[in-house]
């Protein structure tokens, strides 16, 4: 039976022209550029944009209504359908603060493929957020190639976990698996090359013109901006503060790990882009350490307590103590001490944000490069 | 997922079952055991009071009056060199005391420190407004206001952030249901085709593991392909799932295993 | 001037087929299903996977469109919320017949694991689905066998007629 469905326009409630000659352009929230779901509200004085408004929420799923509702270890997968990009940096953040909460302390072998997962996924997130900035910006070429290299990287946390994309690769109390056979030749040859495919996009990019065009001086973020409306990570180092994490307040092993914090006091999409070229070769030079970390260290994996966490598999199967608490902690869940803990997460939603500030007085094709840079993941902007 | 129960009152009632369970509480510190904090406390004492103050996992938690906020935020941004607002919402403790807390996290660059303010208000009471001071609260207070329903006064643009503008209810609250209240379950219909399409779409199946095998409006099946609508109850046919039908395709080849090259190495 | 030495039609330039009309449809339409941009979450990574170099679509004729205008399928790649429902209507009405709409990962399919008050409980409730793609996320090569379906059963369809209302509406 044919129904006939009842929309409407739905800016019934909006002028779309008005008196004083501003014209009101909707974007979104099902735009290809939009990197998700941005729905973008955009005053505009001919082509220039006097007032912007950016709407979120259509990816909002109610994930801490369902955390509120859950045990811990069952929240975990859920974390990785916040930054669907690099998955196991939310797993890892959420491991984290339970673990903090707990007191807990992890093995350091499960440390050490901690920190190889998080780098890979921050390559991985770092190839797709290139990928997609340039297939935005216009280079089709640039989205192949990135693809092309986060397909590998792919493969090496198939490996791992058996999971493409939704990894659940770390556990509260350390990681589940053991490195397999080949990881880590796999790793090393990819690590390899990656220089080079690094300077293949550059050469691409750098001096294009077009990209040269639509990335310098557009979208500058000043450091008042940037600190005001809490950016992290590249957005706050493009605007001149240095201040990484990883260094400033380090977790796992990133105080024993040399590596530099690339910065920049421009601000604008071009410094962002190349701030993200170079922490991708930060990246790999902490990867090479890891690496070699690995092979000096113990083979536990998971924190040993009790309370918490399960025995490994061997005790639950041989001793009768082991297997209770195993049922316990999965059927009632652990019960950590009651506080409060704080571990900075899901930057995506204050990156959004900017937006509203950001964005007047550009012009509408700036609009796209500059959502671009500021690399928002839609997962995590609406949870 | 487990079975979901209601929870309106989990803050008084313990979750767990257990009548002897005592919950352990994470360990408190005395400010005084860390100089930069108990600085930054005498500053905010001096102007302000404080109700309570003290140091869990590594971070200063204060508590101050609710009509102190913006005075209190600003003095932290000016003088004490917080200059990131990085979180702020509210927690709903209606069952319990009848109150929201509302929390303010902040860091500190130079210092590299993190602190934590606090407060308490009743809950149709409304707080100020911070958006002045750190712009970030410009988009958190809208977020607590969608979902805890906690007012803010002088705010620039007072409306719902995530959920739809015309949504009902405060889906963070306790006494609010995780699969939605009735006005949530028909939203899209209702939106959509509208209420007397209801019967049409019918309710949500909210058990992720219903399945009725008998169902062929709803549900197919891969080798059991049948009609739309076709009574099964007496058995259905099976059909072979090939990608492409036996004899090949019109104008499109076919490629055999045989001819076909599988890659083993994946070339990293 | 020049003039054509070649006969086309005689020489053996041109293949001659003799057909039916519906497989001459079927074969143009299952051949270049251009589907729209619908990347919701996660899986709409996945679908962008799919689109890219290792898994390259283009070779099954499915080219990505940003128009629903321009598209022939719609690919739901994602969690579909209450507050974006409206929105795939829309576009969904604005495809052009013969259209076909793939539900992309369990989210889409029945709500998945977010089985809460934001979420739609499956795609159908809003548009009429073809084919249901389990996985969260399904891999580029389950999509991949989901349009290898969709292409077996546009030609198994009536060209001459058009599409019969699908379920739902």
């Amino acid at each position: 039976m044919q129904h006939k469905n009842r929309l409407r326009p739905f800016f019934e409630n909006i002028t779309f022209e008005r008196e004083d000659n501003e014209l009101i352009l909707n974007f979104g929230p099902q735009h290809p550029s939009s990197h998700g779901q941005l729905r973008l509200m955009l005053h505009l004085q001919q082509e220039q944009i006097v007032k912007a408004h950016p709407d979120v929420g259509y990816l909002h799923r109610g994930m801490e209504k369902m955390a509120e509702n859950m045990i811990y270890n069952e929240f975990l997968p859920t974390t990785d359908r916040m930054d669907y990009i690099a998955s196991s940096s939310n797993n890892y953040g959420f491991a984290l603060a339970v673990e903090k909460l707990i007191g807990l302390e992890v093995p350091r072998r499960a440390k050490v493929i901690r920190m190889m997962l998080l780098e890979v996924n921050r390559l991985m997130s770092h190839l797709f957020w290139l990928a997609t900035t340039a297939l935005d910006v216009g280079a089709m070429t640039v989205f192949l190639y990135g693809f092309r290299e986060r397909e590998y990287l792919m493969d090496l946390l198939e490996d791992y976990c058996g999971a493409r994309l939704t990894h659940s690769a770390i556990r509260i109390g350390g990681v589940p698996l053991d490195l397999p056979d080949n990881f880590i030749a796999d790793l090393k040859k990819f690590l390899d090359k990656l220089p080079a495919n690094i300077k293949d996009y550059e050469d691409l990019l750098d001096t294009n013109r077009i990209w040269q065009m639509r990335m310098e001086d557009v979208g500058v973020i000043s450091k008042e901006m940037a600190l005001s409306w809490g950016c992290t990570g590249p957005m706050l180092r493009a605007s001149g503060v240095k201040w990484d994490i990883r260094k400033e307040e380090p977790y796992e092993l990133y105080d024993e790990v040399e590596f530099d914090i690339p910065w920049s006091d421009k601000g604008d999409n071009y410094a962002r882009y190349k701030l993200y070229m170079a922490e991708m070769r930060e990246s790999a030079k902490i990867l090479y350490q890891v690496l070699d970390m690995y092979k000096d260290t113990s083979p536990e994996l998971m924190a040993h307590a009790p309370k918490y966490i399960s025995a490994p598999k061997i005790d639950i199967m041989t001793q009768n103590y082991s297997l209770m608490q195993h049922f316990v902690l999965v059927t009632q869940g652990m019960r950590p001490p009651v506080g409060e803990v704080y571990v900075p997460t899901a930057p995506s939603f204050w990156h959004t944000g900017v937006l509203t500030d950001l964005l007047p007085g550009h012009y509408i094709p700036d609009v796209v490069s500059i959502i671009g840079t500021t690399n928002i993941v839609f997962g995590e902007v609406d949870r | 997922m487990r079975p979901y129960t209601p929870k309106d009152n989990v803050q008084k009632k313990s979750y767990y079952t257990d009548r002897y369970w005592v919950a352990p509480q994470v360990a408190k510190f005395d400010v005084s055991t860390d100089e930069v904090f108990a600085a930054d406390l005498k500053v905010i004492k001096g102007k302000f009071k404080v109700l309570d103050a003290y140091i869990q996992v590594e971070q200063m938690v204060v508590y101050i009056r609710p009509e102190d906020n913006f005075g209190v935020l600003k003095l932290m941004r000016d003088s004490l060199e917080y200059t990131q607002l990085s979180e702020m919402s509210a927690i709903d403790w209606l069952a319990d005391k009848g109150q929201f807390e509302i929390f303010y996290q902040l860091l500190s660059m130079n210092k590299r420190k993190r602190i934590r303010i606090k407060c308490f208000i009743e809950e149709n009471q409304a707080i100020e407004s911070v958006e002045k001071i750190f712009r970030s609260a410009d988009w958190a207070e809208r977020e607590m206001y969608d979902m805890f329903g906690v007012k803010v006064n002088n705010h620039p643009f007072m409306k719902r952030i995530l959920m739809p503008y015309d949504w009902e209810g405060y889906p963070l609250r306790k006494t609010y249901p995780m699969q939605g209240d009735e006005f949530a379950s028909w939203y899209e219909v209702d939106k959509i085709f509208g209420k007397e399409a209801r019967d049409v779409i019918g309710p949500e199946i909210r058990d992720a593991a219903a399945v009725d095998r008998y169902d062929t409006k709803r549900f197919a099946r891969l080798g059991h392909e049948v009609a739309y609508g076709e009574d099964i109850s007496e058995g259905e046919p099976d059909t072979v799932q090939t990608y492409q039908e036996e004899g090949g395709v019109f104008l499109v080849g076919k490629l055999t295993k045989e001819e076909s090259v599988v890659i083993t190495d994946r070339d990293r | 001037m020049a003039q054509h030495q070649v006969n086309y039609t005689q020489n053996g330039g041109l293949p001659v087929a003799l057909t039916s009309i519906d497989k001459l449809v079927n074969w143009g339409r299952s051949n270049s299903l251009w589907a729209l941009t619908y990347g919701l979450a996660c899986c709409g990574i996945e679908m962008m996977a799919s689109g890219a170099s290792r898994y390259d679509f283009d070779r099954f004729g499915t080219i990505f469109r940003a128009s629903p205008r321009q598209a022939d399928i719609m690919i739901v790649a994602g969690t579909l919320t209450k507050k974006h429902a409206e929105f795939i209507r829309r576009l969904y009405d604005q495809m052009t017949e013969p259209k076909w709409v793939i539900s992309m990962g369990s989210c889409a399919n029945t709500g998945g694991m977010f089985n809460t008050y934001a979420t739609v409980q499956g795609v159908d409730r809003i548009v009429p689905v073809d084919i249901y793609l389990p996985g969260c996320a399904p891999r580029p090569e389950t999509l991949q066998y989901a349009v290898m379906m969709l292409q077996k059963k546009i030609r198994a369809e009536k060209a001459d007629k058009s599409q019969k209302p699908k379920r739902l509406m």
